[in-house]
């Protein structure tokens, strides 16, 4: 809901207000000169098409039509709560992916190193990037100067470029988080990176062609379980679901909700 | 089918109306939406004109709240430079040694991302073999303590330590120079460092005493053992080799000395039926140990003597030995006969105990155990415990010495006598008198505020140390927390102030270094402990006070005990205390398996676990038999006046089926304030009777003669679990003897048709199923304390468990039921003993209810069953859930989820077991329940896996399911099938006695496969047909059979 809504939900009240008022005033006059009533303005317009019909009948439609587009849009609104699909918020650096891991085709698990074992796919240090800028200062973009993106690094690590040696205090890096889910779903990278080889392109979007990442997906429920009840679980060469395979023996195909993917005690605990 | 009929409480026997009314309602009162509202300040008793106002408000910051749709900003701070070790979401476990009391357990700890958020046994660890008690558990709570020091203080005023230092040498140096002494006083340390630490101050300032002081204290044991053995120790006890265990009031499987060791070397003798031990109890409060005897006799605690003398005699007679004078005593149904005629049946295989601190009794005890041959085999000298190691004659010589102004400096340094000392207000007088008096507490304490310093202590999770719990068993403690607030190693400030520069850590590493040959300390802080067989140990790594006498290598014969002349003597001094106490009150005090000595009576979840036998939380209590109560006219929820040596005091009364006839019991470590989250003293918790301690015949005693009990004006009512579920009359817990048991092992299988109206599930990958075992389970209560840490159960307090309303996913329910008496008694003669010593009017026909007179219940067995979620395959709870909150998974367990729920209650109301509990209130963030989910410093202790749950919504046992699903995800990453033991639920990892064991009923190979179709397995209320996943294995009770008897 945006300024105009309520700009015009404001103006609409007003108008009922005064309509309300104009009837009163109307009311008065009648009462106090009945031999030449005023016509009533509402009643003469509308009654033609409305009035026409039984009150009761009437009032009853009209309410109901308002409810039902009232609730339609309620219900197609609720969807969107919480919904942050495209949230594209400014980083403290300007990091690019699209340079990284686009361009330049570094591994995501160069940064997000533990994807593999964790559940999170954390957030790389400072120090990880001092890997590379120490040395990469992408001088000659600049001018001969380090480029002001890769300084910021310097600063939150305490590097001092001139003398190579860590002298300063480091400061705490505040990247803002995208991927928000709330604290009552449980997610672990590690599940569906390793276990199930997942890209990470799949739920993060072409992320190599990102120069600022926004959430590419939902997030939502309806969109996780969407994908258990379509995937297949890859069971070839994990000994773990070739014994649980062979339990359930399912035939050939298997997907994630045939293994009790879709069941709630799966991620929310 | 088992034979005794169980009921839960006195209550529910005589099934009052109060009672009545409340059985017929789980969920006591409606819904408090007064109250709800007026807590976060809305007034509901409200005019029509102000609901409009609200509506209004209401409607319109909806629609504002719909205008910004967007979430707030949460920002990412990774490590500068990300440790090599810690990664993100994956929990590191570092071995350590539990420190809550001195018993050494083997611990390792949880840390994620540097905050230790559970502690758990080691497995590896002889002492106790992966298992913790409560209190081991609920220590890692008191880190996160709001009560804590943040900072050295002088007086009120905080200083700093460099200033603190100057201030303190210089008075130390005053006081040394001055010829006055330098006491440092201590509870019970085996540390071998710390007492390198100490001698090391104690080389700077020659006039320092080292005076170790416990509370409790199992002095007498040591100075027995002395004069009998020549050998100042505690002997190890091994329980696990004995077929006869004797106890005199010995708690050993709840309190005494080192109770998880004892509780799996007991239950290792008892868990195959065939072959189990026999335990006799002789004791006055109805104890954990005492609930779990296979016999259980009461006796006052001024013929404990008597008995035991008795027993002397006996076995004397036999060995051939002269035998000591003494009143005869039989006890009911020649018990003390055939008592006698068990051990002398099991010679070198049986093990008796005490648990009184009176030198003379310990002296008849090891002339028993030296009669019987047990030393040497059930008690070892050689392999001694360290665990307690007071000295109450010095400690009494110290408040003497302190009052005369001999001493000029006092450290206190883990020991708190302005709160525990019986005289506490000589010794506070005492130490009035010191030039100085510094306090090494962790934790706000009586005695630190009585300091005119205070150097805090890191506590044990952010400290450094090394242990040697039993002779030649060392292990280590390391840090796993950086220390929180701005505190110093004990040990490390006693360095400073002996002028030793060096900190903590490096002082351990040289004193091993020096002492141990080949010794890698890296390995050895992994490993978390070493055996004296394991590497080779310089001789005395050690020299303690006590370690006069050189151990000579094995005792394969029985000493000789003292001479007979001294035993006359102590059969003088036994007979004397009988005849001197025979009409007065006897008092007998106790610790709780929670609190304890009180030592962390600042932790919520300690306070919270409900008492085993009385189910009582947030207090303590006279507890007293049901004779005593109704020949003075007192009923529970009475307020009595208790007058006994320094104690005079208002307490709450409580009548308690197991008490001896005409004794009552208080439990000591209550009546300390708890402190709120601003960590300021707020209410005080029950009260403090340690003013009833006497020092007697060169030792403390716990027992008070000749108290005043008298009915005060108020009431009190206590906050007790155990009536908020009912049994109505069903067998939820089955036991037999074990002769019945051998003659009919079916006897806890129940044939039962049933029909069902639904289909019956097919599981056939992982079918998660649980199975406990009723004879090994003690009812300690650890597994309920782990639950509340694993699962982020809230505390919720003594007003709300009063209204039933506690959290806990996990409890332990506790069942009476009278000695073998109720049912078809006649027939057998040790019955029929019994029918007439309990004074049972055999001629009354009428219900079992009416022959009981109140002598009789002193007389009662008990029953723990550990009760949980069932999982049923027919669940009820699913099939009512209007929402879907409550489902079925393929893997046959009963989901919960939470943000689905929207509070029905239906599924509680339609739980046979009862084991839903409802969220009241918001638990967390909300100062009506000032427990650690309300505070920064508390929450650390949050496991980040598991949901913390809001108002309104149900909550259960859920099988660890984040256990499940993570020992899940490491098979599939490390590419390999489930292994049985993969999985292991939080109360069954720390269970002592190995009762619980969870696993794949699938997977024909598993512990649990084979413990479902043992012959002992039975499914609770299995003729409503739900289909629990938990199966319980019957107890069997090693009684006096018939034969036996005649």
């Amino acid at each position: 809901m945006n300024i105009y809504n309520i700009l015009a939900l404001v103006l609409l009240l007003i108008i009922i207000f005064l309509l309300r008022i104009r009837g009163h005033l109307t009311k008065a006059i009648n009462s106090k000169f009945p031999e030449n009533p005023d016509p009533d303005w509402i009643v003469d317009t509308f009654r033609p098409w409305y009035f026409h019909l039984n009150k009761i009948i009437g009032l009853i439609t009209v309410t109901m039509i308002s409810l039902v587009l009232l609730g339609g849009y309620g219900f197609w609104y609720s969807f969107k709560i919480g919904n942050q699909q495209g949230y594209q918020p400014d980083q403290p650096i300007k990091f690019s992916h699209q340079l990284h891991a686009g361009q330049y085709k570094m591994d995501c698990r160069y940064c997000h190193s533990v994807a593999e074992k964790s559940k999170n796919a954390s957030i790389p240090s400072p120090g990880t990037c001092m890997n590379c800028h120490k040395y990469v200062q992408a001088t000659a973009k600049y001018n001969g100067q380090i480029s002001p993106e890769i300084k910021k690094i310097y600063t939150a690590t305490g590097w001092d470029p001139d003398s190579q040696k860590y002298l300063y205090q480091p400061k705490d890096l505040k990247w803002v988080r995208i991927h928000n889910l709330p604290d009552l779903a449980y997610f672990n990278h590690s599940q569906h990176v390793k276990v199930g080889k997942v890209t990470c392109q799949t739920c993060h979007g072409q992320i190599q062609t990102m120069k600022v990442v926004q959430q590419f997906s939902t997030l939502q429920m309806g969109w996780c379980i969407e994908c258990h009840r379509t995937t297949n679980v890859d069971v070839a060469g994990n000994k773990y679901y070739d014994e649980i395979h062979k339990r359930l023996k399912d035939g050939e195909k298997w997907t994630e909700e045939q293994n009790g993917g879709t069941e709630c005690g799966k991620c929310h605990y | 089918m088992s034979n005794n009929q169980y009921w839960k409480g006195l209550e529910e026997l005589n099934n009052s109306p109060e009672f009545l009314q409340r059985k017929s309602n789980e969920f006591m009162e409606g819904i408090p939406m007064n109250e709800a509202f007026k807590e976060e300040t809305y007034e509901l008793s409200s005019t029509r004109r102000d609901f409009l106002k609200y509506f209004g408000f209401t409607v319109s910051s909806a629609a504002i709240l719909a205008a910004c749709n967007k979430a707030p900003i949460r920002n990412v701070i990774p490590y500068t430079f990300k440790p090599a070790d810690v990664v993100p979401g994956v929990a590191n476990w570092y071995s350590s040694t539990c420190n809550a009391c001195g018993a050494g357990c083997g611990t390792i700890v949880k840390v994620r991302e540097g905050r230790p958020v559970k502690i758990e046994g080691n497995p590896d660890h002889k002492m106790n073999n992966g298992a913790l008690c409560a209190v081991g558990h609920a220590e890692l709570l008191s880190l996160y303590d709001k009560a804590r020091y943040e900072g050295p203080l002088k007086g009120t005023e905080s200083i700093a330590i460099a200033d603190l230092d100057k201030e303190i040498i210089k008075t130390l140096d005053e006081v040394n120079a001055a010829g006055n002494g330098i006491v440092i006083l201590s509870s019970s340390i085996n540390s071998p460092s710390t007492l390198a630490s100490i001698r090391e101050f104690a080389k700077k300032y020659p006039t320092t005493k080292h005076v170790q002081y416990e509370e409790f204290s199992s002095y007498a044991i040591i100075a027995a053992n002395e004069k009998s053995f020549g050998k100042a120790v505690i002997p190890g006890y091994r329980f696990d080799r004995a077929k006869v265990i004797v106890s005199f009031g010995a708690d050993f499987l709840g309190t005494w000395i080192s109770p998880v060791q004892f509780t799996h070397q007991y239950t290792a003798g008892r868990k195959a039926v065939n072959g189990m031990s026999r335990h006799i109890q002789f004791e006055t409060n109805l104890s954990l140990t005492g609930s779990n005897a296979d016999v259980r006799i009461p006796i006052t605690p001024s013929q404990e003597g008597v008995y035991l003398l008795n027993l002397y005699n006996k076995i004397a007679a036999s060995t051939g030995a002269p035998t000591l004078a003494a009143a005869a005593i039989e006890g009911p149904v020649n018990m003390v006969e055939n008592t006698a005629k068990e051990l002398l049946a099991n010679k070198g295989k049986s093990l008796v105990v005490s648990g009184s601190n009176d030198i003379d009794v310990q002296l008849l005890v090891n002339a028993i155990n030296s009669a019987l041959g047990n030393v040497g085999s059930t008690i070892d000298l050689n392999n001694y415990s360290k665990q307690k190691m007071s000295n109450d004659a010095e400690m009494e010589q110290f408040v003497s010495d302190l009052n005369d102004g001999k001493i000029g400096a006092v450290i206190v340094y883990g020991a708190n006598p302005s709160y525990n000392y019986y005289n506490a207000e000589k010794f506070k007088a005492g130490l009035k008198k010191a030039k100085l008096a510094l306090s090494l507490a962790t934790a706000h304490d009586e005695t630190a505020m009585d300091c005119g310093y205070v150097m805090p202590d890191h506590h044990s999770f952010e400290s450094w140390n090394d242990h040697e719990a039993m002779a030649g068993q060392y292990s280590l403690t390391q840090p796993t927390i950086h220390p929180i607030f701005n505190t110093r190693q004990a040990q490390e400030s006693l360095l400073v102030w002996a002028s030793v520069a060096k900190d903590y850590y490096s002082f351990i590493k040289e004193n091993w270094a020096t002492n141990v040959k080949d010794l890698n300390f890296n390995a050895l802080v992994e490993k978390g402990f070493m055996d004296s067989a394991s590497a080779s140990v310089v001789e005395d790594i050690k020299p303690t006070t006590k370690d006069a006498v050189k151990i000579a290598a094995v005792i394969s014969v029985a000493p000789a005990v003292e001479a007979k002349a001294d035993l006359n003597t102590v059969a003088a001094n036994l007979a004397k205390v009988d005849a001197d106490n025979k009409g007065k009150l006897q008092v007998v005090l106790y610790k709780k398996v929670g609190v304890r000595e009180g030592r962390l009576s600042n932790n919520p979840w300690l306070q919270e676990l409900p008492d085993p036998i009385s189910k009582v939380t947030w207090d303590n209590y006279v507890a007293s038999s049901i004779v005593f109560a109704s020949k003075n006219n007192l009923e529970d929820g009475n307020l009595v006046s208790l007058k006994a040596g320094n104690v005079a005091t208002e307490i709450a009364f409580l009548r308690q089926p197991g008490q001896a006839n005409n004794t009552v019991s208080i439990a000591v470590g209550y009546g300390r304030p708890r402190f709120d989250k601003e960590g300021v003293a707020a209410e005080v918790v029950g009260k403090n009777v340690y003013g009833m301690v006497t020092f007697a015949n060169g030792s403390f005693s716990y027992t008070s003669y000749g108290a005043s009990i008298e009915k005060a004006k108020g009431s009190y009512t206590l906050a007790q679990t155990q009536t908020h579920h009912t049994l109505e009359g069903r067998d939820h817990y089955r036991s037999t003897s074990l002769s019945k048991f051998t003659a009919n092992p079916k006897t806890f299988q129940k044939q039962v048709e049933v029909i069902s109206l639904w289909e019956d599930r097919d599981y056939r990958g992982h079918k998660w199923v649980m199975a406990v075992d009723l004879n090994a389970c003690t009812g300690c209560g650890s597994c309920v304390v782990a639950c509340n840490n694993e699962n982020n159960v809230p505390v919720v307090g003594r007003d709300q468990v009063m209204r039933g309303r506690e959290m806990h996913w996990m409890r332990i329910d506790r069942y009476f039921t009278f000695n073998e008496f109720t049912q078809d008694g006649s027939a057998d003669r040790y019955r029929a003993d019994f029918y007439k010593d309990l004074k049972v009017d055999s001629n009354n026909d009428g219900d079992a209810n009416e022959k009981i007179t109140e002598e009789a219940f002193e007389n009662v067995s008990v029953g723990f069953q550990p009760m949980m979620c069932q999982h049923c395959g027919h669940a009820p709870c699913e099939s009512v859930c209007p929402v879907l909150a409550t489902t079925h998974s393929g893997e046959g367990l009963n989901q919960m989820t939470y943000n689905r729920c929207i509070g029905t209650k239906y599924c509680a109301n339609n739980c046979p077991y009862k084991v839903r509990r409802f969220n009241w209130y918001r638990f967390n963030d909300n100062d009506n329940f000032d427990f650690h989910f309300n505070n920064d410093l508390g929450k650390m202790v949050i496991n980040p896996d598991v949901t913390v749950r809001t108002r309104g919504v149900m909550e259960k046992c859920s099988f660890c399911i984040q256990r499940i699903q993570d020992a899940k995800l490491l098979a599939k990453r490390e590419n390999r099938g489930m292994a049985d033991g993969d999985v292991k639920t939080a109360c069954q990892q720390t269970c002592p006695s190995g009762a619980i064991v969870f696993g794949d009923v699938n997977d024909v190979n598993s512990d649990v496969h084979k413990l479902f179709n043992n012959e002992r397995s039975y499914h609770v209320l299995e003729d409503i047909g739900v289909q629990p996943s938990v199966k319980y294995m019957g107890k069997v009770r090693n009684t006096f059979d018939e034969k036996q008897n005649s």
